[in-house]
């Protein structure tokens, strides 16, 4: 996979939970263009072991002298974030891996509606740029906890101007998802970002609404969870390797020195997909890409985001 | 089309079935799609709004407004030719809002211009049902003056414009509403196959 190498050109405290990086190409390079919704991978070396965060670039795709990522503290996770905000300064250099967009605009829509949920607003501010350009129709709701969660408030409000919706939890204020989506006319397109209980009641809302599933786009980039460990068999490489309680299977892949597929890293994109030969156990999918059928099938596996409870597994790799 | 090769730009064509949850239905046919409209109300209705809109066609060999007036009870609009259907629906399409299902039914051709205006609201061909009724009569276009010539039956037919004979393909431009029809005898002139009638 082709990696750019970046240093950190600044760093900015937008609220008490979240920092904005500005990232430039380490020799000055232009780095290269994107899309509206993309994302990059950023490698971190956490005492000698690597961990991979996908984040949504925010700046304009026009802009090629920088990136820009914005990262939520999380407390209780495996430590990206928290790395992210103490350990990386002005200069410090990354690597990143190219940008991939699985959170595009439909480039057949009549209109656009984008519903942000706190950090959820991230991919929203590339794609903002882009309807812009193209002079699109569009409405931006961004919800957040309070006043002073609200990242990028006034950065969105003259990018949107009265585009903009905002709706603040402790004021009382929520998006009601059935008005939102009720009355919208022909050629709307729906996107969303954010915590999975609203990702999942705005899907849940445009279902019974019989909004069809080509103009209702999400994203949201999953941690890989903490669980037991367990042993698996690669077939194909011929090996045996633990998963430890607090690494997923791609990261014990990739500590033992195998190169597998993989964009995402986040359960949503299905690049590092697996074909799971046996398990005398349980798959704990916790992907958003296999539907239901095939996690019941168990003939395949995330190993970015999914574990497993056996005794015995055996991988098609 | 020979075993185990395929065309992925051919399209595929269903049975219309009610398509629920949503706001509300329009079901437009022309021609011998009467006969999937009514199969259509044979099925247990949905409780949303429903909108008909169907035109009698000269080319069809049975037309079906007389028997839809007496059987949709829905607001059901006959218009009297294919051009007023698809200016009808046009304007109807301006005041359809998300969440209203399509389903559309006649020969390939009257289908495909449907989807035209449909496609030009915003609505994606694969979100409206489509199925096939009364012949296999294909659009087809020239690729060497650009013209479609449409309910063409044979395998070889001359253009209508430009009268070369042109083999028809299955590659389907979903654009156009046509397959692709190249010269048959562009290598050796007046060499044509044998014409059949493959698409009754």
């Amino acid at each position: 996979m082709s990696i750019l190498n970046v240093k950190v050109a600044d760093v900015e405290q937008v609220t008490d939970m979240v920092k904005h990086f500005t990232l430039v190409e380490e020799n000055g390079q232009p780095l290269p263009r994107f899309s509206g919704g993309s994302h990059v991978v950023v490698s971190m070396n956490i005492n000698g072991r690597i961990h991979r965060n996908p984040y949504s670039l925010m700046g304009s795709p026009e802009n090629t002298d920088s990136y820009h990522i914005s990262v939520r503290r999380q407390e209780n996770s495996r430590g990206g974030s928290v790395f992210m905000h103490d350990g990386i300064e002005v200069g410090s250099k990354l690597q990143i891996t190219y940008p991939v967009n699985l959170f595009s605009l439909s480039k057949l829509g009549k209109k656009h509606i984008l519903v942000a949920g706190g950090i959820g607003i991230t991919p929203f501010m590339s794609q903002i740029a882009d309807l812009k350009r193209l002079g699109d129709d569009y409405e931006m709701h961004y919800a957040f906890r309070s006043a002073e969660h609200g990242a990028f408030v006034e950065q969105l409000k003259q990018m949107c101007g009265d585009r903009l919706h905002l709706h603040i939890e402790s004021e009382g204020q929520r998006i009601n998802f059935n008005n939102l989506l009720s009355n919208q006319p022909l050629g709307t397109h729906i996107y969303v970002c954010g915590p999975e209980p609203m990702v999942n009641a705005l899907l849940l809302t445009a279902k019974d609404l019989g909004w069809p599933k080509t103009h209702v786009h999400s994203e949201q980039f999953l941690a890989p969870p903490i669980g037991d460990s367990f042993q698996v068999q690669l077939v194909k490489s011929n090996m045996e390797i633990e998963v430890p309680g607090d690494m997923s299977m791609l990261e014990a892949m990739e500590e033992a020195g195998l190169e597998p597929d993989f964009l995402c890293r986040g359960g949503a994109c299905g690049r590092c997909e697996v074909e799971v030969l046996e398990c005398d156990g349980a798959l704990m999918h916790n992907d958003h890409y296999l539907s239901d059928a095939e996690k019941a099938s168990g003939n395949k596996i995330m190993p970015c985001v999914s574990r497993a409870r056996c005794q015995k597994l055996l991988l098609n790799i | 089309m020979q075993r185990g090769y395929w065309i992925r730009s051919k399209p595929l064509y269903d049975s219309l079935v009610w398509q629920t949850p949503a706001v509300a239905h329009l079901v437009v046919a022309g021609g011998e799609g009467g006969i999937a409209v009514l199969k259509l109300f044979q099925q247990m209705y949905p409780k949303d709004p429903i909108q008909v809109l169907y035109a009698d066609l000269p080319k069809a060999e049975k037309n079906y407004s007389d028997i839809l007036q007496q059987i949709v009870l829905e607001e059901l609009d006959i218009c009297d030719s294919e051009e007023s259907l698809l200016e009808n629906l046009e304007q109807r399409l301006k005041d359809c809002t998300m969440g209203t299902h399509f389903y559309v039914a006649g020969s390939e051709a009257f289908m495909w211009q449907v989807l035209q205006k449909t496609r030009a609201a915003g609505v994606q061909d694969v979100d409206v049902q489509k199925e096939l009724c009364g012949t296999l009569a294909r659009p087809v276009y020239c690729v060497h003056c650009k013209t479609i010539t449409r309910d063409v039956h044979h395998n070889v037919f001359p253009c209508s414009n430009c009268g070369r004979h042109l083999f028809v393909r299955d590659h389907f431009s979903r654009r156009l509403g046509a397959y692709m029809g190249v010269m048959v005898d562009a290598e050796e002139p007046g060499n044509i196959p044998q014409i059949e009638e493959v698409y009754p």
